[in-house]
């Protein structure tokens, strides 16, 4: 995975866990001084580099499919 | 809103420290808090209202200063309300505090609202957890954050399979 798209899907998870952590304040499920506020964007940052990293490095381990097998020659 | 700190109450909610005394009742919800029955259950606060206040301290302060604030996520800190100083020999103070709480500010969220008294002869310290009275979707501010979360959802999944997929989590044919 190249670096410029890791940091562009890295900022997509700080946004969704940051949109996710104000829903809860918005909820009243935590409150608005919670450190659940802070850490969940970086959460959602790390979580994303973490799958960006073992993406590209498992990127070409999935095996290419196969070209079919010439026809075999008739008898 | 040095009121809403030291504001007891059917659903009293409030912690102080020290030798003082405060309290504050809301003229048209009827609310009524007072610090020292303390408690950390969260109050619900009416959007606009008046609120009587009354605070005291044990002896004669001296030179004093004091300030509230509403507590911000950590790393933010405070955002400071009001603050107070001055050199006297006064134990109390009361007064009324009309506020209007604008309709920007989301119904349902809990805060706390802290404050810190100082003075010659001894300091306080105290906080109150509320929320303002109303539905989720009284703001529009809601809205737009249930929103962009449902919108960023859908694209943190979308990207989120593909690096599943190319990190042979998944088979490529099923994209």
């Amino acid at each position: 995975m190249k670096v410029g798209r890791l940091i562009g899907a890295c900022a997509l998870g700080f946004f969704f866990f940051l949109f996710v952590a104000i829903d809860l304040v918005l909820f009243g499920v935590i409150p608005l001084n919670s450190v659940l506020v802070t850490l969940l964007p970086l959460i959602g940052l790390l979580l994303v580099a973490v799958i960006g990293v073992v993406s590209s490095r498992g990127g070409g381990a999935a095996p290419a499919e196969q070209p079919p097998a010439p026809p075999a020659p008739a008898a | 809103m040095g009121a809403l700190v030291f504001g007891t109450a059917n659903t009293a909610s409030a912690q102080i420290d020290g030798e003082c005394s405060a309290s504050g009742a809301w003229q048209d919800n009827g609310l009524k808090v007072d610090a020292q029955t303390v408690g950390d259950d969260v109050i619900t606060i009416p959007r606009t209202d008046t609120v009587n206040w009354e605070g005291s301290v044990s002896s004669p302060p001296g030179e004093y200063s004091g300030s509230i604030w509403l507590e911000l996520p950590p790393p933010f800190g405070k955002l400071k309300i009001d603050d107070w100083s001055g050199n006297g020999d006064s134990t109390s103070n009361s007064g009324s505090k009309e506020y209007d709480i604008p309709k920007l500010v989301p119904a349902g969220v809990e805060f706390e609202v802290a404050g810190e008294h100082f003075a010659d002869n001894g300091d306080c310290t105290g906080y109150v957890k509320l929320v303002i009275d109303g539905g989720l979707f009284d703001s529009f501010v809601s809205i737009i954050f249930f929103v962009l979360t449902a919108l960023f959802g859908v694209l943190f999944a979308l990207v989120v399979w593909k690096m599943l997929v190319n990190a042979g989590f998944f088979a490529r044919s099923a994209l």
